[in-house]
């Protein structure tokens, strides 16, 4: 009798904690991301992780990034941020100095072996230090900077395409070559090349020619002088040479369509325009991306390619920090479709990254393998706390250092004016977030 | 007092419950937030009358208080002067007269990004409509509407007014429809012409829906920010940003909650001493029925 | 002479409805086009997918790969309940500013314009935290009820409206002994409907327009309104315009049904002086 109930106490305990242990194990993440249009091919990716991780379920929500920030810093003062987020480059220091990431350094030591990664990119997601502290997320993707060309323009003015040993010499005079203006009173019917203010039209120019725009610590605003003489030679495309358009008269017209739009042979942004021009030109023209061309100035141990990550995040506050790492290792990992990469957008995954798939030879332009060269190179970029608002980026576009540089596009003012009020600007937005230089 | 003491407090009873609990905490917060450096994510701290202090040494502050009060001028006029010419406009009994009604509703209910880009197609400085069109009877190098820091603020404003008139002359129609029609018989028969009744009948008659419509294109002129947003976001360089657009930049976009709300405040008093004034002079223009 | 006129007056009508129709039928003209197409140089107003088994595709898309309809419905719910109870607190609130006197009047109306003069923006926050704590986060409960029940501009829009009405109607419903509520029902409200239509007009579209509010408060995807649904064209480095604009035209469709069937009441001259219309 007695025994009978010893056995049945057991069995109940066993049960019990059988059950507890089951319940604790049906996890559902709660997952942000800021990009609709991915988001069926992301509910695909969450069904193949659900499939391979029977206990977790994955809720994502999807908003474009002007809806998304408001609505995951609106969680954040609630304490209720998602499991799994997107973060971006702009904000991730100041994420992470507010104690709303994860620090993930343990998970990525333990879990990845990162010869499977272009690694370098991962320095961005660190902080304090981008070369030496822990991260705070992790790149899903990267994208690089390189120069678009139209070759059917190059081709008609009898100019070879550009090379890896093109000067900026060599590329000035291509563009006014490929300026094409009959009447002398009005704008030229096709510009050589295409520039403004925006962060990825210049940056790739100022660290081609070895120049920077912050200090060593990345806390003020320090432009040197390889950095001016970069500008220079922009603002002299545009104002002495006549090569690239004026701000101005670009209004009304989406930046991303003069190339794609065979308004302008030549144009440096980031490789995920790949798909943009894809789409917009299809097959209208032939063209080709290249390396942006190397300044007078710089120096051999210098060199510094301007490319940056798409990144994900674990919220500091997650009560599944194992299965948020779980679905994280999934969306960086080598199961993850090609597909659901943007093209131009270069997988963080070496191995998708260089199959067929992602390299579509038999799509515009044929040498995509351009773009993973550069994950390999040293990095550098400007993403700081306070970024957007002293870069100007997005819906401020029009302000900050993208504002000045546009106004010398437009002649209102000179190179050393520019910089003048970039740096007094720039540095009073600093200020605020490194009270230290 | 023949409504008694307790009738107007349960006629406005729904009104006063809202505005306790929905309007007037999340502003005290909002205000307390003013005093504070709040990034949202993160707790705020009291930093005084710092940000106060910070916006009125801020030059850019200034422009774009500058431009809002621009903005908000040209805007009012412009949207009562247009809505009132639409609603007499179509306040006939003609046929087809439905039709109209909503042809010139549309602009109010089409969606921003078709404005913009449509606006953006007709005054684009290279492939805009107007241009080519102007260039073809031989006038060129016509100023960059959207991209010249000293006109685009004035195109923004020409673009509200073209897309909220509607909106306005739905109101005024209302407010025709309170003049009785055997006034403009009165007149008629006395030998009165179109611009006489208008002049000593319309304008008279409608002059407190005048008066509201004015107030409320004030504050819609506060609130211009999904055209901005669409065509210039700002720029160049702020020349067309106003308050509510830098507001919304503060808060949600450099994440600066306790800035962002300062702004609100100093606009609250600025717009609220308008107001005040246009109330207190109503009683010399506005015309009541007693 | 008459018909002169009259040909002036139908002249006039068209050349202005020309100038507000164009961006609406761009709107409509583009919803057809492919996504090649929407940014081609020099422009053009048709599509090559017009009269062919193509030409519906951008709404097959919207209406069946991404639940448009389910949407707009909750659009529909949202922003109709939010405009007939606006038309139920504003009509009773804009009564008592305009006829009754009573203490404080003037600190509420003042209240209630000031308060307007705030943006959301400021206050979204706060009110965000109040809502998860009432428990309404992912419910339509906070994009309905501070709207029902606290119209600034409808308030203020039936003040004026009734402040019109001459005394002389008031005093003869005194003497047939009206009281209060009967004097706003059956002689106050009953003359009010060319501004009760503005008003659902009004209210309607700007509750149907608020986009902040969704994006905070609701989570479920079937819960989405018409606006949160068109930011689902949008991705993070631009937007899928043809099928943006053709949600677009979908979610327009009730805004006009709404302003077709209440525009009726703006009949000239419905109101004659001395008594009720």
């Amino acid at each position: 009798m007695k025994r009978n109930l010893v056995i049945a106490l057991l069995a109940t305990l066993l049960v019990a904690s059988l059950s507890a242990f089951a319940m604790a194990e049906q996890v559902t993440l709660r997952y942000f991301m800021w990009d609709p249009e991915f988001q069926q091919m992301e509910a695909e990716l969450i069904r193949g992780f659900e499939a391979e991780n029977p206990n977790i379920k994955v809720e994502m929500t999807a908003l474009d990034p002007t809806n998304f920030w408001p609505r995951l810093a609106a969680m954040a003062a609630a304490g209720e941020l998602p499991d799994v987020f997107s973060m971006s480059t702009g904000y991730i220091d100041t994420w992470a100095r507010d104690g709303l990431l994860l620090n993930i350094q343990h998970l990525v030591d333990r879990d990845l072996d990162l010869d499977n990664y272009f690694y370098n990119v991962f320095a961005e997601d660190r902080f304090p230090n981008k070369e030496t502290s822990d991260m705070y997320a992790i790149p899903y993707a990267w994208v690089g900077s390189v120069l678009f060309y139209n070759q059917d323009m190059f081709d008609a003015a009898g100019l070879e395409y550009p090379n890896d040993d093109w000067t900026w010499d060599d590329f000035q005079k291509a563009a006014l070559a490929l300026t094409i203006q009959s009447n002398p009173n009005r704008a030229p019917e096709q510009y050589g090349f295409w520039w403004y203010g925006r962060y990825s039209h210049v940056e790739p120019w100022v660290y081609a020619n070895g120049g920077r725009i912050l200090n060593e610590n990345k806390t003020r605003i320090a432009i040197d002088d390889k950095a001016k003489e970069a500008l220079q030679f922009l603002a002299d495309l545009t104002n002495v040479h006549g090569v690239s358009m004026a701000h101005r008269d670009m209004a009304g017209m989406r930046q991303q369509d003069l190339f794609p739009l065979q308004q302008a042979a030549m144009w440096v942004d980031g490789s995920w325009m790949v798909d943009h021009v894809r789409t917009v030109a299809g097959d209208s023209f032939r063209w080709g991306i290249a390396n942006v061309p190397k300044g007078p100035s710089l120096e051999p141990g210098e060199e510094r390619s301007y490319y940056w990550p798409d990144s994900v995040g674990i919220a500091a506050t997650t009560k599944h920090e194992d299965e948020a790492w779980a679905f994280i290792q999934y969306l960086i990992g080598a199961n993850r479709p090609v597909e659901t990469y943007m093209p131009g957008k270069v997988p963080i995954y070496r191995d998708i990254a260089y199959s067929e798939e992602w390299l579509q030879k038999d799509q515009q332009p044929g040498n995509m393998e351009l773009i993973l060269a550069l994950g390999d190179t040293p990095v550098r970029t400007t993403f700081n706390m306070g970024w957007s608002e002293w870069r100007g980026y997005a819906s401020t576009g029009g302000a900050g250092m993208n504002g000045e540089l546009d106004a010398v596009t437009n002649g209102q003012q000179t190179v050393e004016e520019a910089i003048e009020k970039i740096t007094r600007d720039g540095n009073a937005v600093l200020e605020r977030y490194y009270p230290e230089p | 007092m023949r409504y008694g003491k307790l009738a107007p407090w349960l006629f406005i009873t729904p009104t006063v419950l809202g505005l306790v609990f929905f309007r007037i905490g999340p502003i005290i917060a909002a205000f307390l937030a003013s005093f504070t450096s709040w990034n949202v994510f993160s707790p705020p701290q009291w930093i005084g009358a710092s940000n106060y202090v910070e916006l009125f040494n801020s030059g850019t502050f200034w422009m774009i208080l500058r431009n809002t009060l621009v903005f908000s001028l040209i805007y009012v006029l412009g949207v009562m002067v247009c809505g009132l010419f639409l609603a007499i406009l179509v306040n006939n009994r003609i046929r087809a007269i439905t039709f109209f009604r909503g042809l010139y509703y549309l602009p109010v209910i089409t969606s921003t990004v078709a404005i913009g880009v449509v606006w953006s197609w007709i005054l684009s400085p290279r492939f805009g409509v107007l241009p080519n069109v102007l260039a073809d009877l031989g006038v060129h190098n016509l100023p960059s509407f959207l991209g010249d820091s000293r006109y685009a603020l004035l195109t923004l404003v020409v673009v509200y007014i073209w897309k909220m008139s509607g909106y306005h002359m739905i109101l005024f129609l209302a407010g025709l429809q309170n003049i009785p029609e055997e006034y403009y018989e009165a007149a008629k028969i006395d030998g009165a012409t179109r611009w006489q009744s208008l002049r000593h009948i319309t304008l008279p008659l409608l002059s407190s829906t005048t008066f509201f419509i004015g107030i409320i294109a004030l504050i819609q002129s506060l609130q211009s920010f999904d055209i901005t947003m669409a065509m210039t976001e700002g720029g160049p360089n702020y020349a067309s940003a106003t308050l509510s657009f830098f507001t919304y930049i503060n808060a949600f976009v450099h994440f600066r909650m306790g800035y962002a709300s300062a702004m609100s405040f100093v606009l609250l008093v600025i717009v609220g001493i308008i107001t005040f004034i246009n109330f207190y002079a109503r009683k010399y223009w506005v015309e009541t029925v007693d | 002479m008459k018909t002169y006129g009259k040909i002036a007056l139908y002249i006039l009508l068209i050349f202005v409805g020309s100038l507000t129709v164009f961006p609406f039928l761009w709107m409509v003209a583009t919803s057809f086009k492919t996504m090649g197409e929407v940014f081609r140089i020099p422009p053009s107003f048709t599509s090559s997918t017009l009269f062919t088994e193509r030409m519906w595709d951008n709404y097959r898309v919207v209406l069946y790969e991404h639940s448009f309809l389910r949407y707009v419905l909750n659009s529909v719910i949202v922003a109709g309940s939010a405009a007939l109870g606006q038309l139920f607190t504003c009509s009773l609130g804009g009564f008592a500013f305009a006829r009754m006197k009573f203490r404080g009047k003037n600190i509420v109306f003042g209240t209630l314009l000031a308060t307007m003069m705030i943006p959301v923006e400021v206050t979204i926050i706060p009110e965000y935290l109040m809502m998860l704590n009432l428990g309404w986060y992912n419910t339509y409960f906070p994009l309905i009820v501070p709207s029902m029940l606290v119209g600034s501009f409808g308030t203020f829009l039936f003040r004026g409206f009734f402040e019109n009405i001459p005394s002389s109607i008031e005093e003869a419903a005194f003497i047939d002994g009206a009281n209060p509520w009967q004097m706003f029902y059956k002689v106050f409200f009953p003359n009010a409907k060319p501004v009760s239509a503005s008003l659902i007009i009004i209210a309607f579209m700007n509750n149907w327009n608020d986009l902040l509010r969704p994006v905070i408060y609701l989570e479920s995807n079937r819960l989405y309104t018409a606006t949160m649904g068109l930011m689902q064209f949008k991705g993070a480095y631009g937007a899928q315009w043809h099928l943006l604009l053709a949600a677009s035209v979908v979610s327009v469709i009730p805004l006009i049904i709404v302003y077709i069937s209440l525009q009726k009441y703006f009949v000239s001259g419905m109101l004659t002086s001395g008594s009720k219309g």
